[in-house]
Order: C-alpha cells, then sequence, then structure tokens
C-alpha cells in the first residue's frame, strides 16, 4: 500500500512537471526540436506600460519675473538679466553700495544682516570706499532634522535631487528657511559659495563667522594676501575658527584677476561639500563700486568698470561635482561626533567619484532657470570659469571658439591668445574667456541656442541619467521666450522638469514616442487560459511534493526505530 | 521727483503694508527685534495678569552638557501663566549670530506668529511680549541653518502647556532617531552576559520549581 502509493506520488509529480513545462513554455523544448515538431506558433511579447504620469509639470517657476528688468537702485546701474529665476536687485543693490550705505527700504527688501558689507573711506579720492568689510557665515544645506523625515533648509540642484552641502554666505538675518511651514533654503543659502568681488588696492578685512558645526577656515587661493593669520591652512598658518568663533583676515591684494577662497580643514571633504566659491579681484579704476557678492553666481548685474571697458557683459560660472557618499552623510545622523568620524575618517575620496554635476549650483534642467548665457550678435561677454570639481573638465561651447584671456588671474600675452572649443580646466584652476559672438564661422557660427557642457561624459548625467548635469546654454536674444527660456527647435525638455525623470522612471524618449517602441515592457501576466491553467497545475505539483516529503519523513523516523530498537 | 526716489517711496509703502507691525521692529548693526508686543492684549485676556522677566543666554557654552550638540541656551524650558507680559533679556556669548525667535503665537499680535531677536554678535538686548490666553507649548529656537539641530531649541509652556516638543535638550526625544552601536568593551559585555544569565536561570528555576 505505501510503496504503491510512493510510485504513484512519484508519477504524478513528473507528469504534472512536464504539464507545468508545455503550459509555460513549450517553445523551450521545440525550439530544441523543431525540425520535428514545426514552428512554435507566433506568442506576442507583453505590451508596454502605460506612460508615466508626470503631473504639473513648472518649466520656470517665477516668484519676481519683475526682477529681471534694469534697474538704477540708490544711483547703482543694474544691468537687466534674462534668467527665469534673476538675482534680487536690492541684493545687488546692497552689495554695490554697502549695507550701511542703502536706506531701509532697499535692505528691508532682502534679507542681508546690516554689518553685512561695509565700505567706507574713499582713501585715494578716486570715487569709490576703500575700506571694506565683509562677512561671510557657513550655511548648511539639506541637511537632518531630529523632528522631521524632511531636510533642512531645502535646497534642490535638480527635480527632486537634494544633497547634502556647506555653502559660505554672505551674512544674512532672520530665517533660514521660508517660514515655519515651507523649509525651502531662503534665496541667500544656496550653491555655490557666493562669488566675492574686491578692487584691487582696496583693503579688506574678510570676517568668517563660523555659524556652522565644525571647524573651518578660509584660504584665498590666488589672492594676493599676507602669511600671518591669514592664509587659512590649520597645519600653518592659524588656528581653526571654531563653532560660534569669528576669525578676521586682512588683505590688500595688488594682482587683479580671477581667484577662489576655499576651507582649508579637512579639505578632501570641507571643499568637495561646497565650500569653495570664486574670489574675484578687479582692477582698480575711478569709480569703481564692485558688486561684492554675486549670490548663485552666473550673470554679474553691476560689472566692473574695467570689464565694462572691454565687454558688454559678465557671467561667473563655477562648476562643482557631488560624490553622494560624502555629501549624504550629513543626512544620516544629527550627532556631529558621528559626522566628524563617517566624514573625515571613515568616507575615502580615493574610492570615491562625482554623480552629480553642477554650474553654479544646479543641474540641468535648472540651470537653465538661471545660467542662461544670453547674448546679441556682435557682443564681447567675459566668462570666468572655476573648475571646482576633484577632476580636469573639458569646457566645451557649441557654435562658438571662445579666445582665454586669462589662466588663473593672470593675463595672457594677447599674442598668445588662443582660440578653442574645448578649454580644460584643472582642479582649482580658472580661466577668463572672451566669447565674441561675432558670425564669421570662427568665433561664431551664428544665432542660434548653443548647448555649453563639460565634455567629460559622466558630466553631462545626473547621476548617470542624461541630459543632467552641468549642460546649460548659450542664448542668442532673438531665440528667448517670454518665459525666459530658449525657444528649441529640438524635443519636448518638459520630462526633465520631473523628479521621476532622474530617478530612472521614465523612458528617454517618451516624448518622441507616441507608439511606445521605446517604452518600458509590462511583466507577464495571467492573460490567457494557459496561464490559469499553468497556476492551478503548479499548485498540485506542490501539493504532490508535499506529500512525498512526508513519506520520505515517514520512511526516516521508521528507519531510526529500527536501529535504535524501539517499537514503532 | 525723480524715478529712483518715488520707486523707494512706494517700496517704503508696500513694506508698511506687507509687515503691519512695523512699527514695533528695532533693527541696527547689533541686531533687530520684531513683532514686539508691549501692550496689546491677547482675546480672552481681561488684564495684564502679571509681569515675568527672564535672561536667556545663548552660545557653544551651553552645548557642553549636552551630548552631540553645538549650541545651546542657557534654559531649554520656560513657564508662564496665562495673559502675563514677559521680558525677555537675550544675551549673545558667541561671535556670531544668534536668535531667540517664538512661533505660533497669535498672528493678529505678531507678524507671521512670530516674536523675533536677533543679535548679529556678542552682545544683549531686550524685547517684550505677552502670553495668550491658552494652555500651549510654544517653540522657541534659533533659525540661523542647524542651530536648532544642533541644540538651539527651547519650549515655553503657557498656562502649564499641551506636551513637550521633541528633541528639546534635557527634556524630549527625537523623532527621527540617531542610531548608536553597542559598547562591545569587555566591561560592557560582561555585564550584559551576567544580566542575561540571571534573568535565563531565574525562569529555568521557576519552571522546575512550577513543575514539582
Amino acid at each position: 500500500m505505501k510503496k504503491i502509493s510512493v510510485v504513484g506520488l512519484l508519477i504524478s509529480a513528473v507528469t504534472l512537471s512536464v504539464i507545468a513545462l508545455f503550459l509555460y513554455d513549450p517553445y523551450l523544448l521545440y525550439s530544441r526540436f523543431f525540425d520535428y515538431t514545426g514552428m512554435p506558433a507566433y506568442q506576442a511579447p507583453p505590451n508596454a506600460k502605460p506612460k508615466p504620469d508626470m503631473g504639473e509639470i513648472t518649466v520656470c517657476a517665477e516668484q519676481y519675473p519683475e526682477w529681471r528688468k534694469a534697474y538704477t537702485i540708490g544711483g547703482i546701474d543694474i544691468q537687466a538679466s534674462d534668467a527665469c529665476n534673476p538675482d534680487n536687485p536690492y541684493e545687488v543693490a546692497a552689495f554695490v553700495r554697502g549695507t550701511n550705505n542703502v536706506i531701509m527700504p532697499v535692505l528691508m527688501r532682502t534679507q542681508l544682516s546690516d554689518d553685512a558689507v561695509i565700505k567706507k573711506d574713499d582713501l585715494d579720492g578716486d570715487g569709490d570706499p576703500d575700506n571694506i568689510t565683509i562677512r561671510v557665515e557657513v550655511a548648511e544645506l539639506n541637511g537632518r532634522s531630529p523632528d522631521e523625515a524632511e531636510f533642512v533648509p531645502t535646497y534642490e540642484i535638480a527635480p527632486g535631487i537634494k544633497p547634502g552641502a556647506w555653502v559660505f554666505a554672505p551674512k544674512s538675518r532672520g530665517m533660514a528657511t521660508v517660514n515655519r511651514e515651507d523649509l525651502t533654503a531662503n534665496r541667500l543659502l544656496r550653491l555655490p559659495s557666493a562669488p566675492i568681488r574686491v578692487e584691487q588696492g582696496d583693503n579688506i578685512t574678510l570676517i568668517l563667522e563660523n555659524t556652522h558645526y565644525f571647524p573651518h577656515t578660509i584660504h584665498l587661493h590666488g589672492v594676493d594676501h599676507a602669511f600671518s593669520n591669514n592664509d587659512g591652512v590649520p597645519q600653518t598658518s592659524e588656528k581653526m575658527t571654531m563653532p560660534g568663533e569669528q576669525h578676521v583676515y586682512q588683505l590688500k591684494p595688488r594682482h587683479a584677476g580671477t581667484m577662489m577662497y576655499h576651507c582649508h580643514v579637512q579639505v578632501q571633504a570641507h571643499m568637495m561639500m561646497g565650500l569653495q566659491g570664486l574670489f574675484i579681484v578687479e582692477e582698480n579704476k575711478p569709480n569703481n563700486w564692485v558688486q561684492t557678492f554675486n549670490v548663485g553666481a552666473g550673470k554679474v548685474r553691476v560689472p566692473s568698470k574695467g570689464v565694462l571697458e572691454d565687454y558688454a557683459q559678465e557671467y561667473d560660472m563655477h562648476y562643482q561635482g557631488i560624490d553622494t557618499s560624502l555629501n549624504n552623510l550629513i543626512q544620516t545622523s544629527n550627532d556631529p561626533r558621528q559626522l566628524a568620524k563617517k566624514m573625515h575618517r571613515i568616507y575615502d575620496i580615493t574610492d570615491g567619484s562625482d554623480d552629480y554635476f553642477m554650474l553654479n549650483g544646479r543641474s540641468f534642467p535648472y540651470t537653465l532657470r538661471e545660467s542662461l548665457i544670453t547674448v546679441e550678435p556682435n557682443q564681447h561677454t567675459k566668462l570666468r570659469l572655476l573648475n571646482g570639481t576633484p577632476d580636469v573638465i573639458a569646457f566645451h561651447p557649441h557654435g562658438h571658439k571662445p579666445t582665454i584671456t586669462a589662466y588663473d588671474g593672470v593675463e595672457v600675452n594677447p599674442a598668445n591668445r588662443i582660440q578653442r572649443d574645448v578649454f580644460t580646466l584643472s582642479s582649482a584652476q580658472r580661466i577668463d574667456l572672451d566669447l565674441y559672438t561675432k558670425d564669421d564661422g570662427l568665433n561664431s557660427y551664428g544665432e542660434g541656442v548653443w548647448l555649453v557642457h563639460d565634455h567629460a561624459e559622466r558630466a553631462i548625467t545626473t547621476n548617470g541619467i542624461n541630459p543632467g548635469g552641468n549642460v546649460s546654454q548659450i542664448v542668442y536674444r532673438k531665440y528667448l521666450n517670454k518665459n525666459a527660456m530658449a525657444k528649441v527647435e529640438g524635443v519636448s525638455l518638459m520630462p526633465y522638469f520631473t523628479p521621476e525623470y532622474y530617478q530612472g522612471e521614465v523612458p528617454s524618449w517618451t516624448e518622441s514616442d507616441p507608439y511606445g517602441y521605446w517604452a518600458d515592457v509590462a511583466g507577464r501576466d495571467v492573460s490567457t487560459l494557459k496561464d490559469v491553467l499553468l497556476i492551478i497545475v503548479l499548485g498540485m505539483l506542490f501539493g504532490v511534493v508535499l506529500l512525498l516529503l512526508k513519506t520520505l519523513y515517514a520512511c526516516l523516523q521508521g528507519l531510526i526505530n529500527k536501529m535504535t530498537g524501539e517499537p514503532s | 521727483m525723480s524715478a529712483v526716489s518715488r520707486k523707494i517711496i512706494l517700496i517704503g509703502l508696500l513694506l508698511g503694508f506687507v509687515i503691519p507691525s512695523s512699527y514695533a521692529m528695532r533693527m541696527g548693526e547689533w541686531g533687530m527685534v520684531m513683532n514686539e508686543n508691549k501692550e496689546k492684549l491677547p482675546q480672552g485676556c481681561i488684564n495684564i495678569a502679571g509681569e515675568e522677566r527672564i535672561i536667556i543666554k545663548a552660545g557653544r557654552e551651553y552645548a557642553k552638557k549636552f551630548p552631540g550638540t553645538i549650541f545651546g541656551y542657557s534654559q531649554h524650558e520656560f513657564s508662564f501663566p496665562k495673559c502675563t507680559r514677559v521680558h525677555v533679556t537675550f544675551i549673545n556669548e558667541d561671535d556670531i549670530r544668534h536668535q531667540f525667535m517664538i512661533h505660533g503665537l497669535p498672528a493678529y499680535l505678531h507678524s507671521q506668529s512670530m516674536f523675533h531677536i536677533e543679535l548679529y554678535g556678542r552682545g544683549e538686548t531686550s524685547g517684550v511680549f505677552i502670553t495668550p490666553n491658552t494652555e500651549e507649548t510654544y517653540l522657541a529656537h534659533c533659525d540661523v541653518a542647524q542651530h536648532m539641530e544642533k541644540g538651539m531649541k527651547a519650549q515655553i509652556l503657557v498656562g502649564g502647556g499641551n506636551g513637550n516638543l521633541p528633541s528639546v535638550p534635557g527634556i524630549s526625544g527625537q523623532l527621527i532617531k540617531d542610531y548608536y552601536a553597542l559598547d562591545a568593551s569587555i566591561q560592557n559585555l560582561a555585564l550584559i552576559a551576567i544580566l542575561f544569565l540571571i534573568g535565563f536561570a531565574a525562569s529555568i528555576f521557576f519552571f522546575i520549581w512550577n513543575k514539582k
């Protein structure tokens, strides 16, 4: 009886398995034996998944479109800006005049503290102030909160992408966030660390007020400054500036040019966290009120007298990379002791690689909102580039061959000023370019919307998803639409403004693919009678196997009982 | 009148409109006191029930008591009766900006429901507010980026309050908890082993004793 049932069970198992195999995919067998069995019948692959719902898409989230026009505030002529999100002109005025020299209503339209930029004393009588005091604070973006899962203050570099970062920011007042409900960072707290402009020969007092929870310093890279207690290097020139403390840096730069500043404490981590910015020394000219900070970099709305002699406009372009395995550490704990260890002793930059690539603190498509280079034909535009990434970048403008005028703040001999369409910048290197929009087939190929990006291909992605990274555009103004975006003739840019696109949930060509040729493939589902039978047969097979196991167990039990001599 | 000055006047008017209690604002190179309320009675208060004076010191010094913080206040909890006029003296002992900002107060008394004292550096200032006629716990903090998260957080209990706020140093725990690994030293492991054995022996003993 027992034996028969075992044999019966075995036969059932084999039969059910064969049936299941045929029901699942007879072609597994046909493809080997089609000579004998004939060709398999057509079986349609699964359908495409429906297109993802991307919800409401805003290309230009314009808060203050009126800020785009040219202003005159406090006697300062502020150039118009074509950016979707332009700089606050009142802030620009306060930076140019000094927060001590603007009237209260102007200061109230900014979030600057009264002592952020103090400008006094025209010592040489040339019409501009020569004693300048600049205060910077250290702000954390997308940090951790012990109270809520959201990062504070929130700062998006691209749709849905909020890496942790630290920045030097002009000294501000009031809340770090928009308000208690909206935890978005206020406009002054953003990447990159604000470019600082000073005039050659001025007495600069740069005060670092360390509002952060780690020690920091400022190293004035390439800027003429005395060594003692002034070089920002904890191992050579000074003690670190501790949380709650300030450090005063004194300088009177004799040489003009595009330089940089950065924190020199645990540089491999702190510089990559974002504590790096452009530091520009403008040539000494009469009546030269320079724009001390250019928050968010990009267009300089009040270029210096020296720049305006040769150029119609000027753009600051700061390239940065983010390795999420460093930057997002600040989102893993609220305890500074744990963060200090994770960031400086466990994180190993020699194993690191950048995931995000930013131009002026944003990745494509948000670069289009702030970092378009808008030009007219036959115009000279000054570009100041800084490579803040740990890799070489290959700056490539489409449609143009700009002329290099300075390396690391040192003028290139006019006879040696080369024109290229790929400029390499090592880490921390700066170059000044003259973008000349003369349609002569060399300087420019004519009007249009021309991409501008780092041609190291990883840098045109956001964590591997293209288009992303530090891609922006040179736009001839006749191609601008009223929405402050370029009139493009290619594919729709809409999907790029959704977080889903950068999470890899949207097929790359979805807007150009009405038939779903390259859509995501849906999985196999229970749709035919065969599928129904297959599942039932599999269930039966499972039952038979269980019964077999039970019999096997009973056999073994009997065997053991026999060996130990106990009655079964 | 020039276009510029006209623009400035316009801005001034706009600002006056936007900030209804702008008269209650003091600002200078030292810092600011915003939305102060010395006189106006909150709804439901018949009169000023009393006067209180507090001194709040802010700085790195006060973080020493609480591991894992960097900034702090000299006191992290304040209790006041309802309808009480509170005179706040705020002292900043660091060389950077700190704030003492109370949120959630009645919006008809305080623009953005906020009473705000800020010092741009080392120094002292004071301001006044009147507690509402409610039993509520109010948040007071410094909103310089990460200062609240790293310890500058206090709660103000009016009329006994309505419970604690999260992660107030020395008072309440975190909602988004930090993870701490086990101390793997011999002493700690030995202690754990001994306590575990005591528990194990007790339960075995109980079963044996029960069977008998």
